[in-house]
């Protein structure tokens, strides 16, 4: 049986100026080398949690553990073992994708030598060798979200938290991007993914955590949750746990 | 180390890319400093070459009334005319002229002014020795007439500068008068007494720290000037660097990264700094090299490096401190480029690079010393106009460090506050 690498119990957290939480009590586990998919509404509070565990936020109260350090206090511990793929771009506009790399490789402290092998590789993975020396300002949407990717992973990450990373892209975009993930699930790397694609998460995920109110409904692998709600697909599933009002 | 260079590197190459912001850091300085210069060393320029319009009217045609002719004559400020279009003067025609604005100045001698200090004097020497003294001229007192738009400050310098003349004469008169007199009345004549005018010597050279040779000028305000103007319009492309990072969230990025924030503010300072010395170095050659082939005095650098190199550093450092501190407390790379331009303009023009700090009113020479700019500026003279060194520079260059510490307090309680919520 495989180990947890993160661990959630009872965490909470109010924002200043906001009366009901973002998180309420949440807890759960990830085991190792699984594809987790923290879905639901908008303002369920999956955002909140991941930016909890990446020391982006500071919990109120509760506790939680990635590869065994709490983020609490010790998040320098934490940061070189996880990557971030945040929604929004996160890149230099006016810097070229090699440019990118090599600065967030640096910052890795990966060796010039290694990093520079390191980002040939993943940008032919992601098939941007031919404009890795453009400025990314003149990449399109999907472009940009590669190199996004590319950025949280050139340091091998344990764990790669994953925020919508398929959004607003055309679909051989997606694609190249959802099956590279996959491999590099399988060669061992832990994720945790936020999207609002169901059908994604219902082929990508081995587990998931349908999120709402701050604190986990459902929890389980995607097809089990299925069958045992007696639902169609995700998307079915969600709308039964979370209702169909619009959230905002 | 790796981290750091990483971050210097990141840094560079977004500065590299910012082309209207390079240019606004380098050449508007560099074209400011050339413009200011050369005005006002013209104004300068103008105003010594400048000769005032003076109208005389001698009625006395005697000594002492030609005396002070000649006097304003020779004395080099003056235009002087004794006639208006060819036509002989009266006091009413002279005091219209002055009146209309075609002279500054008009003097009327009246008649028998120089008999009437000479019967004066008659009466004093006859009274010293016991004698009868002849009766006394009269005679009006010399009148000046002052142009009403003249400015109070100039009439009173043309006003004692012609009293001093007035003066002067009057003692050779006098003197001369009293020999005179002295003469017919002793029995064994005297010569004349000559009384050498320099008896009381006044030395007019610029405060010093040792015996060097420069004298202020133009060249001397402008380049420290506008240099801390331009290591100051820093602010304005580092506080939208620091902006523009958060709100496309590679600032977040970093946040999930193994590198600290300070990390992240080091490298921009290094970065900065080499910017602000790289605008320093190029606005003293400019004052160097440049500025005397545009006709323009040579900048002087004084007698010690290690003091501009403290100063240059110093400034540099309160300037980035002072762009990281907006960039993290502004909201918007708007508001941090409007707050951060207008407050430079402010603090230079209440620290003295636009008007000299020496000639503002007494209220805002106190006002002054709140502004960073004039505690560089102030270091700049130090070590440019009076020779100083690092003894004498060392107050400035603490006040700036010290303006720096507090910024970056601001910006890491800021910083905080916005990224770990």
């Amino acid at each position: 049986m495989k180990s947890n690498i993160i661990d959630i119990s009872n965490l909470r957290k109010t924002y200043r100026g906001n009366v009901s939480p973002s998180v309420d009590g949440l807890t759960l586990s990830i085991a190792e080398g699984e594809v987790f998919g923290l879905l639901g509404p908008n303002g369920a509070g999956k955002t909140t949690t991941i930016h909890i565990l990446c020391g982006l936020v500071r919990p109120d109260a509760g506790e939680a553990k990635v590869c065994g350090f709490s983020v609490l206090n010790e998040m320098s511990k934490i940061r070189g073992l996880i990557g971030v793929v945040p929604q929004d771009f996160a890149l230099y506009p006016s810097l070229t994708a090699v440019e990118n790399l090599m600065v967030y490789g640096g910052i890795y402290g990966l060796p010039k030598r290694e990093l520079k092998e390191r980002i040939d590789t993943l940008l032919a993975t992601f098939d941007l060798t031919t404009s890795r020396d453009r400025r990314v300002e003149h990449y399109s949407g999907g472009m940009k979200r590669r190199v996004n990717l590319i950025a949280g992973l050139l340091h091998r990450p344990k764990v790669l938290f994953l925020d919508e990373p398929t959004v607003g892209i055309d679909v051989q975009s997606r694609y190249v991007i959802m099956e590279n993930l996959k491999s590099f699930n399988q060669e061992g790397t832990t994720m945790v993914y936020t999207s609002h694609h169901l059908d994604e998460a219902e082929h990508f995920c081995t587990n998931i955590a349908l999120v709402d109110d701050g604190c986990v409904i459902c929890q389980g692998e995607p097809h089990a949750l299925i069958v045992q709600e007696q639902t169609e697909n995700l998307e079915e599933l969600f709308l039964k746990k979370t209702g169909k009002k619009v959230r905002d | 180390m790796r981290k750091l260079k990483a971050l210097i590197y990141k840094d560079t190459l977004l500065l590299l890319r910012d082309f209207p912001g390079l240019a606004m850091m380098f050449l508007m300085p560099l074209a400011l400093v050339v413009l200011m210069a050369y005005l006002q060393d013209s104004t300068f320029n103008s105003i010594n070459e400048h000769k005032i319009p003076l109208l005389i009217l001698n009625q006395d045609r005697d000594s002492l009334g030609d005396a002070i002719e000649r006097s304003v004559s020779q004395a080099g400020i003056f235009e002087v005319d004794s006639l208006e279009n060819g036509q002989p003067l009266t006091i009413e025609s002279l005091e219209r002229a002055v009146a209309r604005g075609d002279y500054q100045i008009g003097i009327v001698i009246p008649q028998n002014t120089t008999e009437s200090i000479r019967s004066r004097v008659r009466q004093s020497v006859m009274g010293a020795f016991g004698g009868e003294a002849d009766t006394i001229i009269s005679s009006d007192s010399i009148s000046i007439f002052v142009d009403p738009t003249t400015k109070n400050s100039f009439k009173s310098t043309i006003l004692s500068s012609i009293r001093e003349y007035a003066a002067s004469l009057q003692t050779d008169f006098v003197l001369r008068e009293v020999v005179l007199e002295v003469n017919t009345v002793v029995p064994v004549p005297i010569g004349d007494i000559d009384i050498p005018k320099d008896m009381v010597l006044l030395k007019e050279q610029y405060a010093r720290l040792d015996q060097g040779r420069i004298i202020p000028n133009s060249v001397q305000h402008n380049v420290p000037a506008w240099g801390m103007f331009a290591v100051f319009f820093i602010v304005i492309s580092l506080a939208g660097n620091i902006i523009k990072e958060r709100e496309d969230g590679s600032f977040t990025r970093l946040l999930t990264m193994p590198c600290p924030s300070w990390l992240y503010l080091v490298a921009k300072a290094i970065v900065y700094l080499v910017v602000c010395l790289l605008q320093l170095t190029l606005m003293f050659l400019m004052g160097i090299y440049v500025l005397p082939r545009l006709g323009l005095p040579s900048l002087a650098l004084g007698q010690s490096i290690s003091a501009l190199v403290l100063m240059s550093i110093s400034a540099s450092l309160a300037a980035i401190g002072y762009g990281i501190a907006i960039g993290k407390v502004a909201t918007s790379n708007q508001q941090a480029s409007v707050f951060g331009a207008i407050s430079v303009v402010i603090m230079a023009a209440v620290g003295g690079v636009w008007i000299p700090v020496f000639v503002m009113p007494e209220v805002m020479q106190i006002v002054s010393h709140i502004s960073p700019l004039n505690w560089g500026l102030s270091g700049f003279y130090d070590i440019f106009v009076r020779d100083g060194g690092l003894e004498s520079v060392w107050p400035e260059s603490c006040t700036l460090l010290l303006f720096a510490a507090l910024c970056l307090g601001v910006a890491l309680y800021y910083g905080r506050r916005k990224s770990i919520r």
